[in-house]
C-alpha cells in the first residue's frame, strides 16, 4: 500500500498558499500603499488575482488530496 | 533570441542600479517555490529504482503531463525574456517562431512520427538512428548531442545568473551555485519523473507569474485596436503589427527574411528539426503511459504553445506603446547606460507588479531557467549511459549499474554546466561557437530521421554519410559568412538579408543536403532487409488500431482544431 500524490495536488498546494500570501498583501497595501505603487496599483491585483489563485488552488487541492491505493 | 545574443547584452551592460527590490514577501514567494521542488525530488526518489523508471519516467505520464512538460522543456526563462525584447525589436513578427516556427512540427510529431518512436520502444532519438541506421551514425548523433546539450546548459546557467545580478542585484556564484545544486538534487533523486512534475509545476508558474503582464498592459492602453494604433504612431511602421503582408521581401520587414525563409526554413527545417528531433523535447512524449497519450502530448503541447505570445510577444509589443523611454540595442545600451532591449519583460514586471506579485514573476523567471536546465540535464543523462556508455564501453551492465551511471552522470553534466558557466564568464566569445554548433546538428539530423521513417530504401551507410554531410554545409556556411559577412547575400540568396535569415538559410541548405547524400548513397549500396525495418518505417509497420472511447478523444479530432485555429490566428494577425 503506498500513498501517491499527484502532480496537480502539488500544484494545487502552490496555488492555495501563493493566493493566500498575494491576496493578504494585497488587503495589507488597502491602508499601507507602497512608497512607489506599480502603473494601475488602483485595481488591486493582487486581491483578486491571489483570490482566484487561490480558489483555483483549493479546488485542485481537494480534488487531487492523496487517497490510499491497495 | 539566441541566448548569444541575450548573454551579450547583458555581458555588455555598465554597472547599473538593479531594477528591482525584491520585499520580504517576494523572497517568501521565491523561498516556497524552491522547498516546493526539492520535496518533489525526495518524494519521487523512491520511484525511479529501475532504467526505465529513472530515464523514462516509468513511461506512466499522462497526455497532460507528458504534453505540459514537452512545452515546458523549451521555455526557458532565456527565451521569455529573448522573445520579448525581439517582438520589442522586430515587432509581432517575432510570433512566426511560437506559431509556424513550432504547430505544424509539433501535430506531425504527434500524428506521423510519434508511432514510430512509441512503437520502436526506444529509450533516445539516436537510440531509433542505432535501429534504423547502426552504430555510427547513433554515435555520430550521440555526441554531439550530449555534449552540445550540457555546454548549452551551462551557457543558459551563466546568462540567467547575470539577469538575476542585472535585474536583482543578486552575485553570480550565488545564482549559478543555488540554482545548479536545486536541479542537480531534484534530478539525481527523482530522474526524469521528478524533471517532468517540476517541468508542469514551472509551467504553471510562468503562466500565473507573467499572465498579468498583458492583462494589465492592455488595460492601460485600452485593448489590442489601440494598442496598434500607438505602435504603429510611435514607429511610423505598420509592418511592427502585422506578421505576412511585410514578408514579400528581405527589405520589407524589421527582421530582414522573407516568406520563403519563414515557411520552408523556419516552418519546415529548423523546427521540424528542433520539435521531432532534438531529444531534450521528444524525451518527454516518450514517457507518455500508451501510444494514444504519446500522440496527444505534443498536441496539448501545441495548444499551449500557441498562447504562449500571449505572455511573451505580447509585452513586448505593449513596451513600444507604454515605456516611457526607448530601449536600445546592446552597443548603444553600453555607450549610454540606458535599458537594453532585452530587459523588456522585467521592466514590464516591475512596471505592473507591486509586492508579492512581482516575487512572483520572477519565480515564473526562475522556474523557466530550472525546467530548461533539468530538461538537458535529463536528456544528457539518457543519451550518455544508453547511447555511449551502454552502446560501446559497457554493453552487459545491469541494470541497477546503468542507474547509477545515469545519477552521476547527471551529477557530472551538472559540474560540466557549471564549468562552462564560468568559462563563458572569462572567455564570451566560446559561447557563439557553442551555441552555433548546436545548431549545426539538428537540421541535417532532422532529413535522416524523417528519411529514415518514411522511405524504407535510405541504408546505413546513406543515413550516415548523408547526417555527416548535411552537418559540414551547416559549419561551412557559418564559417563562410564569419569570416565573410557579405556572404550572406548568396547562402540567403539576397542582399538585404538579415542575421535571423542566416540562420533560417543555413539550416535549409545543411538539411537539403542532407537528403540528397543519403538518397544518393542509399541508392548506391544495398538496401536493407524489409524483416530488418519492422516497427521503423512506414509502409512496413502496422500500426496498432486505436479505439477512442469517445469521438472527442480523437488525436486527429484535436490535431485538426489546433491546425484551424492555428490558421485563424495567421489570418487575423496577416
Amino acid at each position: 500500500m503506498r500513498e501517491s500524490i499527484s502532480i496537480w495536488f502539488f500544484s494545487g498546494m502552490l496555488f492555495l498558499v501563493y493566493g493566500v500570501i498575494i491576496t493578504a498583501e494585497g488587503i495589507r497595501e488597502l491602508s499601507h500603499a507602497p512608497a512607489h505603487p506599480p502603473v494601475l496599483f488602483s485595481l488591486h491585483a493582487p486581491i483578486w488575482w491571489g483570490a482566484a489563485m487561490g480558489v483555483a488552488g483549493l479546488v485542485y487541492t481537494i480534488h487531487f488530496w492523496p487517497r490510499r491505493h491497495r | 533570441m539566441q541566448p548569444a545574443t541575450l548573454l551579450a547584452a547583458f555581458t555588455a551592460l555598465p554597472t547599473k542600479t538593479q531594477l528591482v527590490h525584491l520585499n520580504a514577501v517576494d523572497i517568501a514567494v521565491i523561498a516556497i517555490y524552491f522547498a516546493i521542488v526539492i520535496y518533489i525530488g525526495f518524494y519521487l526518489k523512491g520511484s525511479a529504482k529501475t532504467g526505465e523508471e529513472f530515464f523514462m519516467a516509468g513511461r506512466e505520464m499522462t497526455a497532460w503531463i507528458a504534453g505540459l512538460s514537452f512545452v515546458s522543456a523549451n521555455l526557458g526563462s532565456l527565451e521569455l525574456m529573448g522573445w520579448a525584447g525581439s517582438a520589442y525589436q522586430y515587432g509581432i513578427l517575432a510570433a512566426h517562431w511560437y506559431w509556424i516556427g513550432a504547430i505544424p512540427a509539433m501535430l506531425f510529431l504527434g500524428i506521423i512520427m510519434m508511432p514510430f518512436y512509441y512503437i520502436s520502444k526506444v529509450n533516445s532519438v539516436p537510440g531509433y538512428l542505432n535501429l534504423r541506421y547502426g552504430p555510427a551514425t547513433r554515435a555520430l548523433s550521440g555526441i554531439s548531442f550530449a555534449f552540445m546539450t550540457v555546454l548549452m546548459s551551462g551557457i543558459n546557467m551563466y546568462a540567467m545568473a547575470l539577469v538575476m545580478k542585472v535585474v536583482l542585484g543578486w552575485d553570480l556564484n550565488f545564482s549559478i551555485w543555488v540554482s545548479s545544486a536545486t536541479v542537480a538534487l531534484y534530478v539525481i533523486l527523482g530522474g526524469l519523473r521528478s524533471a517532468i512534475f517540476n517541468e508542469v509545476l514551472q509551467f504553471l508558474l510562468i503562466w500565473i507569474g507573467a499572465l498579468l503582464v498583458p492583462i494589465l498592459g492592455l488595460v492601460e492602453v485600452g485593448g489590442w485596436t489601440n494598442l496598434k494604433h500607438q505602435i504603429v504612431h510611435n514607429l511610423g511602421n505598420a509592418q511592427y503589427v502585422h506578421l505576412w503582408s511585410g514578408l514579400g521581401h528581405f527589405s520589407t520587414n524589421p527582421m530582414g527574411v522573407n516568406w520563403f525563409g519563414i515557411v520552408f526554413g523556419l516552418g519546415f527545417v529548423v523546427s521540424f528539426g528542433y520539435w521531432t528531433t532534438d531529444f531534450l523535447v521528444v524525451q518527454r512524449v516518450l514517457s507518455a503511459h500508451n501510444l494514444r497519450a504519446a500522440r496527444m502530448a505534443p498536441i496539448i503541447g501545441a495548444g499551449f504553445k500557441m498562447m504562449v505570445p500571449f505572455i511573451v510577444i505580447l509585452p513586448g509589443l505593449l513596451a513600444l506603446s507604454v515605456l516611457p523611454f526607448h530601449l536600445v540595442g546592446e552597443s548603444v545600451a553600453v555607450a549610454t547606460g540606458q535599458h537594453s532591449y532585452n530587459e523588456v519583460l522585467p521592466l514590464m514586471l516591475v512596471r505592473y507588479l507591486g509586492p508579492g506579485l512581482l516575487g512572483l514573476g520572477v519565480t515564473a523567471l526562475i522556474a523557466g531557467f530550472m525546467s530548461g536546465m533539468a530538461g538537458n540535464v535529463s536528456a544528457f543523462s539518457t543519451v550518455w549511459t544508453y547511447d555511449i556508455y551502454g552502446a560501446f564501453f559497457n554493453k552487459k551492465a545491469s541494470d541497477e549499474h546503468y542507474v547509477s551511471m545515469g545519477r552521476w552522470s547527471m551529477f557530472v553534466g551538472v559540474l560540466i554546466s557549471v564549468g562552462t558557466a564560468y568559462l563563458v564568464q572569462h572567455a564570451a566569445s566560446i559561447m557563439d561557437y557553442v551555441q552555433a554548433l548546436f545548431s549545426f546538428f539538428i537540421a541535417p539530423l532532422f532529413g535522416t530521421v524523417i528519411l529514415g521513417m518514411l522511405w524504407k530504401r535510405a541504408t546505413k551507410a546513406g543515413g550516415f554519410w548523408g547526417l555527416l554531410a548535411g552537418t559540414c554545409t551547416a559549419i561551412g556556411l557559418w564559417e563562410w559568412v564569419r569570416t565573410d559577412p557579405s556572404a550572406l547575400r548568396y547562402v540567403a540568396l539576397s542582399p538585404d538579408a538579415k542575421a535571423m535569415a542566416q540562420d533560417i538559410y543555413r539550416a535549409l541548405w545543411s538539411w537539403l543536403v542532407c537528403v540528397i547524400v543519403t538518397v544518393v548513397v542509399s541508392y548506391l549500396t544495398a538496401p536493407k532487409p524489409d524483416a530488418e525495418l519492422a516497427d521503423l518505417v512506414y509502409g512496413i509497420t502496422p500500426l496498432p488500431e486505436e479505439h477512442d472511447e469517445h469521438w472527442y478523444q480523437s488525436p486527429m479530432l484535436w490535431a485538426g482544431l489546433i491546425a484551424i485555429v492555428f490558421v485563424i490566428l495567421n489570418v487575423i494577425f496577416w
